[in-house]
């Protein structure tokens, strides 16, 4: 286990700060997993976790108290921006970004002391326990029980679309602690040991071929009482005190770029930029991307000086992810035949994997509130559209 | 920038537009030939919008883009017919650049309170976005030029007093200021969408004097590429204004409607219609910032063009977008020349495709583009 880096970040000038991170992450990246169009497996990316965790920077957003780089918001963009202007995969990183900041917020001294080292080492991998079957976009209409049982909690139900579950040590869950109570009411939040008997993980094939979400039974799941985060039945608060960089993160426009530089390339080698039909219609994407990127670097200015996000950060998501979706689209559409040939392949001299950058874009407009979904936040809460 | 200037001027458009511009003037200036109002012209012209962009030096207050988008956001937002684009940025742009001080001298300070009023007459082709295509010639004597042809699509040509003239020689490019009722100096005028119009002016061997040269050659045809990505970043800030307002229009108007019962903003087919209209308003004012703040810096000419088409393309879409679906919200009452939502669509309509549409800037940036890869 590394030493808390006692080192302030915050301190050094912007630019210091930026090439510090970026001599980092070049020298030590594993070259093979850079702009991967696909979620990494954990046993990919324990490597590169135990290097940042032992420099002390697996966490930036964390205090240093637990081992955190404490750094401010602008630095934070700057380190969030270098990760992925060199295209770092995000590991199962949920610990580190959800659930390690609701255990400081709301956490028991015990809790603390317990989960935050072992998040921050990887000894304990998180997955986030929310979607059920028949509560997706209605995640509020979740049915998992809990009851108590003397000491402990009884858990009963099943969870879906659970990121990398069996990449996971411990699952965070949303359960439901009072049936009598309205929906949002009556949610309690746990932290329940993947190894518990009676839990069943068991993996989903997704449209790209990959087995990265899973299905997460629970078949009388005894867990002990002080796994409970907050007061009963107030877990939906709990769960909602996240959002600020992880709303902003998902609007990234350098998220496409490996997309984008492929289809960039594939068009030289094709000469497809002396075509005015495939010009205009890549012109616009790339535009649109350049927008995005105006209005992400607004959201961004928004989070340097301090202020919350607003309901609006939404249109940063649905432009985000459609635009992403478009370049994809054409990608796979400029390939022609050979865009839907399965895996990487030479086209011209040029090496590219068409359908994994496409398939990759696709579930980004389902994931974390759907495109329809933020429309509705806009609609409601800013355009205060009547319901 | 200094935002105390910013903040200053919000407040005094807002101001001037509240007690002064309501949409009952814009209709009753409508297709006169006059087009726009000389009183309210001087009244901005001693609220110095007029000479914003203007050097202090020549009479104005030597502000930047960022100023100026300012009061042609609240020109958009209020549907002005004033020419403040067309002469306090495009025309006293193509007038600056030159060092001809003694031109400058006289017109600029002119321009800047509400005297005189210039337009620019450089285009000959319909979605020409650069000097290539000009054919007027420029025959030099010993007074200065004489110059023929045919210059269209002038913005603001009905009420100018003088015309910046761009014509070819055979040494280049020659820009300078020919008089409105000089000799061999003719105007038609062309009704257009939104009540006002383009001028056609026809040049014959009308007398560019020496002494009115703003520019030949080289520093001629690089005062007029600035002069007019300048002005497109302007336009774009009135599409702004007028998508703004027409998207507020529509949002209200989804409040109050009742039909079935409830409010029609309550249906979810609209209420996502409206959200994609407010995302692409919320692009054009993002890129807009960006962009005011890039060419406020004085970038070297290739990438102020690439930002211009980025934002020219942004803002004209987005705003015929957004005035369109207006129309739609509404239903048929937005179809009538009595409701004002065919107003702003028409609006958006010219000043899109004023100084090139979305997608004739988009080729442009396309183009520098793949320039600078090579």
């Amino acid at each position: 286990m590394a030493a808390a880096a006692e080192k302030d970040y915050n301190a050094l000038s912007d630019d210091a700060f930026r090439a510090e991170v970026r001599a980092f992450v070049e020298a030590r990246y594993p070259e093979a997993l850079r702009f991967l169009p696909r979620r990494v497996r954990m046993s990919e990316i324990r490597g590169w976790w135990n290097t940042l965790s032992d420099h002390g920077w697996i966490a930036p957003n964390w205090p240093s108290v637990w081992g955190g780089m404490a750094l401010d918001p602008g630095k934070m963009v700057i380190y969030l921006e270098e990760m992925e202007r060199h295209g770092v995969a995000r590991a199962a990183d949920q610990g580190i970004t959800q659930v390690g900041p609701i255990i400081m917020k709301y956490g028991t001294d015990a809790q603390k002391e317990y989960f935050l080292p072992r998040t921050r080492t990887g000894e304990i991998i998180w997955a986030q326990g929310y979607s059920e079957p028949n509560a997706g976009s209605d995640l509020a209409n979740l049915q998992t029980l809990a009851v108590i049982d003397g000491d402990d909690f009884v858990i009963n139900g099943q969870k879906i679309w659970t990121t990398l579950a069996h990449d996971s040590t411990h699952i965070y869950l949303l359960v439901r602690t009072d049936r009598e109570a309205k929906k949002q009411k009556g949610i309690s939040f746990l932290l329940v040991d993947a190894t518990t008997p009676g839990i069943t993980i068991r993996p989903i094939r997704n449209i790209a071929g990959h087995d990265e979400f899973c299905e997460v039974f629970f078949d009388n799941v005894r867990v002990p009482r002080d796994t409970l985060v907050g007061c009963m039945n107030e877990g939906w608060t709990v769960a909602k005190a996240l959002l600020g960089f992880e709303r902003l993160n998902i609007g990234s426009p350098r998220r496409p770029q490996y997309a984008l530089m492929r289809l960039e390339m594939l068009a030289r080698a094709k000469g497809l930029f002396d075509d005015a039909g495939f010009l205009d219609r890549y012109t616009a994407i790339k535009l649109d991307l350049e927008d995005l990127a105006s209005l992400y670097g607004r959201y961004v200015e928004q989070v340097k000086r301090g202020e919350p996000l607003g309901h609006d950060v939404s249109s940063l998501k649905i432009w985000a992810m459609e635009a992403w979706q478009r370049l994809t689209d054409l990608l796979v559409e400029t390939g022609a035949e050979d865009g839907v040939i399965e895996g990487a392949q030479d086209v011209k001299g040029v090496e590219i994997d068409f359908l994994a950058p496409f398939y990759y874009a696709r579930p980004s407009t389902i994931y974390g509130g759907s495109s329809e979904i933020q429309r509705n936040i806009l609609s409601k809460y800013v355009l205060e559209l009547p319901s | 920038m200094p935002s105390e200037h910013a903040a200053l001027l919000k407040d005094s458009v807002a101001d001037f537009i509240e007690r002064g511009m309501d949409i009952a003037r814009v209709r009753a200036l409508r297709d006169t030939p006059g087009e726009y109002d000389r009183a309210v012209w001087r009244q901005m012209a001693d609220l110095g919008w007029l000479g914003i962009s203007i050097p202090e030096a020549y009479g104005g207050m030597g502000l930047g883009l960022s100023e100026a988008a300012i009061v042609a956001e609240g020109l958009g937002r209020a549907l002005a017919p004033e020419p403040y684009t067309a002469c306090a940025v495009l025309a006293a742009s193509a007038i600056a650049a030159s060092d001809n001080e003694a031109l400058k001298q006289d017109l600029l300070p002119a321009i800047a309170a509400g005297e005189r009023i210039a337009a620019l007459a450089w285009q000959e082709e319909p979605g020409a976005l650069d000097a290539g295509h000009i054919a007027a010639r420029a025959t030099p004597f010993e007074g200065g030029y004489r110059i023929s042809g045919a210059k269209r699509y002038v913005s603001g040509a009905a009420g100018a007093d003088a015309y910046v003239v761009a014509a070819r020689s055979d040494a280049g490019l020659v820009l300078g200021v020919v008089e409105r009722d000089a000799a061999g100096v003719s105007l038609e005028l062309q009704a257009i969408a939104d009540g006002r119009h383009f001028g056609t002016l026809a040049l014959d061997d009308a007398v560019l004097p020496r002494e009115k040269i703003a520019a030949t050659g080289e520093a001629a045809g690089a005062a007029l590429a600035r002069a007019l990505d300048r002005a497109s970043a302007i336009a774009s800030a009135e599409l702004y204004g007028v998508m703004s307002r027409a998207l507020e229009m529509s949002v209200d108007y989804m409040k109050t409607r009742v039909q079935f019962g409830k409010p029609i903003g309550s249906f979810q087919a609209l209420q996502h219609r409206a959200v994609d209209l407010y995302i692409q308003q919320q692009l054009a004012s993002a890129v807009l910032d960006d962009s005011l703040r890039a060419l406020d810096a004085e970038p070297e000419a290739g990438v102020r063009a690439g930002i211009a088409s980025r934002l020219k393309a942004r803002c004209s879409d987005a705003a015929v977008r957004i005035t369109r679906e207006a129309i739609q919200i509404h239903g048929a009452i937005g179809f009538t020349d009595e409701y004002d939502a065919g107003l702003y669509l028409k609006r958006a309509l010219v000043l899109a495709a004023w100084l090139g549409n979305g997608a004739q800037h988009r080729r442009r940036y396309a183009s520098l583009a793949l320039k600078a890869q090579a």
